[in-house]
């Protein structure tokens, strides 16, 4: 019911003590249609225009959300009424139509993952800090209101120092997946490795590996691991396996894969010298030595029950709060990229068949 | 299910018994690593019993900590409620107790808890003059003060103490007053030197010092308080020929890799076995000394000021926040000696209040 959302969302800019930022979305895909209506739920984001290659798409969407169609991305571009562009693209389009934002002022929110390559996405940062604009990416699962608890209990001590982690991320996707069967403008790019850049990984575990960074506060020093394509009609991996170690000591295993059949088997454990939290589908549970949270020691403790909240909203109003403010995101370029970097050094590592140290950001930029 | 069932059971014994039941609070090992402040019923005293309000209770750190790390020989079952040595009031008392009255201060083998109904053998009456919290180091008081005892100090020995944990320091006092012309604290690190040196020791050696150091003590008697096999061999090099070792730890583990002849045959030592638990109760045999003497020799040396331990007492923390005291001690709290649970604050009061009230729940 987008009409409802607006009329709810026009109230809501009052509310949020922040001028609304005006985003135009950049691909009216599945995602960029979801992205589009979580933006506007945010109370602190108007959808300044929409476009897509696919202009059938794109003009549906525009219509639903009573924004304006654009016919080319450049057109789009010079309009004074965009401040900032939600690219919701391939991922071998993030560089390209990044910068271009960023070299006409606007700010730059983009989908995971960050780019394709590390070269690719040091010369958006590059390009975005020139023209003095942010850039986020959408990590938004960090928001989820499981997330945020399980950090807060990690912050309590619920932990200790952490020893280990554990991902743990299997589904099937069926063959249509691959050529854009799920999407309101089919494409076959996912089963493409220059396009996507890789296939589980990229798609499905990154969002995984930025909140396990962001709960825990470790980065990963070194990976080495092993991936395959073996069912799936695609170039990129449909099977993948890492193990690294953390610039802690600790050590983490991660096990991804687009073709078990049945059950999806997702889950996330992480542990260290004073207990377990384990986050799945279904909330999350913990085992602490020390009383957490109120809690009993020695126990598991099951939280279920979460309040609704759209975590895409969530990262739209970070960002919003963000610019208006004058400050970095809460989830920078700094984020994206090392989210990447881990990736993207795993699929290294197989190529090599040798362990490799993960990139630092701080070895190829400067910190502000 | 497990707490149901001890819930009707206690309830079942107390109609039986015609007892009644009160709630209280008490530390619990939960498993290993895990200390938790846990809320519990005990019924109240029976004919030949006393009740007693804890005030505070002294935590052993070698022997809880040996606990809750499952250490050979300290194996229990959990959950497991720590503590012995402790101080407080009689709140009750059975109708064929005698020699004990309501209000009066005690002190004895008393858990980690805020109220317990225990035998009046366990407990000695605290002289006036001493205050609750120094005579809650009575049960290590008593172990420190046998094993000394059995080191056969006499005027003018050269005397070694090693381990510099609540035991030792007490050793290192207890010496002094034997009669010791130089008490020497050893310890594996320095952490705990200026505490040593403020109460009895005269010189700290830690093991950094060297193995020529240790041998060069020569002593007289050397008192073993660390409570590991290495202690003992090294308790062995500090002695000198013919010197007295009394092993007073609890030496949890294997001792292996042991030369007899050049450690003990060669310098002619005798070893003596000195743990607190081949004590007897209150035999009255003329030759040794019964717990039940050395107990009240504790505190009559307290009261009379010949003795002091408050300067031990590095930190004195509430029940609830027992969790955090276990987990420093696992993680070394060589800054520590004497840790103190103060249930006088604590909100076990509660129980006390409604032991006043007479509201027992049975």
């Amino acid at each position: 019911m987008p009409w409802k959302e607006i009329d709810e969302t026009a109230q809501s800019f009052e509310e949020a003590g922040v001028e609304p930022l005006a985003i135009a979305v950049v691909g009216a895909g599945a995602i960029g249609q979801y992205d589009a209506r979580e933006a506007i739920k945010s109370g602190v984001a108007r959808i300044a225009g929409v476009f897509d290659v696919n202009h059938h798409a794109a003009r549906e969407l525009a219509r639903s959300l009573s924004a304006r169609f654009y016919p080319s991305y450049h057109e789009l571009l010079d309009s004074r009424q965009t401040e900032a562009v939600l690219l919701a693209v391939p991922h071998h389009l993030h560089k390209s139509m990044a910068i271009e934002a960023a070299n006409r002022g606007k700010h730059v929110l983009v989908e995971k993952p960050m780019a394709t390559t590390l070269g690719d996405a040091d010369e958006m940062i590059a390009s975005c800090k020139r023209n003095h604009v942010d850039l986020t990416v959408n990590f938004s699962l960090r928001y989820l209101p499981r997330n945020r608890k399980a950090k807060e209990l990690i912050a309590e001590g619920a932990l200790g120092d952490i020893t280990g982690v554990q991902i743990i991320a299997h589904a099937y996707r069926e063959r249509g997946y691959w050529i854009g069967g799920r999407s309101h403008s089919p494409d076959d790019w996912r089963a493409s490795r220059e396009k996507s850049g890789a296939g589980v990984l990229f798609m499905n575990v990154c969002h995984v590996l930025d909140y396990v960074y962001c709960l825990t506060g470790l980065k990963a020093a070194r990976v080495y691991g092993e991936y395959a394509t073996l069912a799936s009609p695609a170039e990129v991996e449909d099977i993948a396996s890492a193990t690294c170690r953390f610039n802690n000591g600790a050590i983490g295993t991660m096990s991804a894969s687009t073709i078990m059949r049945g059950p999806d088997q997702i889950e996330e454990r992480i542990w260290g010298t004073h207990g377990t939290l384990v986050l799945c589908p279904d909330g999350l549970s913990f085992y602490s030595t020390r009383p957490i949270d109120g809690k009993r020691p020695g126990r598991v403790h099951t939280i279920s029950k979460f309040s609704q909240l759209s975590c895409t909203a969530e990262w739209v109003k970070h960002f919003v709060h963000a610019v208006r403010e004058g400050r970095e995101p809460e989830i920078s370029a700094k984020e994206g990229w090392e989210n990447l970097a881990f990736i993207a050094t795993i699929g290294q590592a197989l190529e090599k068949g040798e362990s490799l140290a993960v990139p630092r950001f701080t070895d190829r930029h400067e910190e502000n | 299910m497990k707490a149901g069932f001890y819930w009707c059971l206690i309830r079942f014994k107390a109609i039986f018994l015609l007892r009644r039941v009160y709630t209280a609070k008490r530390v619990e090992f939960l498993y290993f690593d895990i200390a938790h402040l846990e809320r519990t019923e005990l019924l109240g005293p029976g004919k030949e019993e006393i009740f007693v309000k804890t005030f505070c209770s002294l935590v052993s750190p070698g022997t809880e900590q040996a606990i809750l790390w499952g250490l050979p020989g300290m194996r229990h079952n959990f959950p497991f409620t720590p503590g012995y040595s402790g101080a407080g009031i009689v709140l009750k008392i059975g109708r064929r107790v005698k020699g004990f009255q309501v209000g009066q201060r005690v002190a004895g083998m008393i858990h980690h808890v805020s109220h317990e109904t225990l035998s009046p053998s366990l407990v000695f009456e605290i002289p006036s003059g001493v205050s609750c919290e120094e005579a809650s180091f009575i049960v290590l008081g008593i172990i420190a003060l046998q094993g000394t005892r059995k080191a056969r100090i006499v005027p003018g020995d050269r005397v070694a103490v090693v381990g510099q944990g609540l035991i030792g320091q007490l050793c290192c006092k207890l010496a002094r007053l034997f009669g010791a012309s130089e008490v020497i604290a050893v310890a594996s690190s320095r952490s705990r030197e200026k505490i040593s040196l403020r109460g009895g020791a005269d010189r700290f050696l830690s093991l950094a010092d060297g193995k020529q150091a240790l041998r060069d003590l020569r002593a007289d008697a050397v008192i073993e308080a660390a409570g590991t096999p290495q202690a003992i061999v090294l308790a062995c090099e500090c002695a000198g020929k013919q010197g007295r070792v009394s092993i007073v730890g609890s030496s949890r583990g294997l001792g292996r890799d042991v030369n007899v002849f050049e450690l003990i045959q060669q310098k002619m030592l005798t070893v003596i076995g000195a743990h607190s638990s081949t004590m007897p109760g209150k035999d009255p045999s003329q030759t040794r000394w019964t717990y039940d003497q050395e107990g009240r020799l504790f505190l009559e040396l307290l009261q009379t000021g010949r003795l002091g331990v408050s300067d031990l007492i590095t930190w004195r923390v509430r029940p609830v926040n027992c969790n955090s005291v276990y987990e420093a001690l696992a993680d070394g709290a060589r800054e520590q000696v004497g840790i103190l649970f103060d249930w006088k604050q604590d909100e076990t009061s509660i129980a006390l209040e409604r032991d006043r009230r007479d509201g027992a729940i049975v």
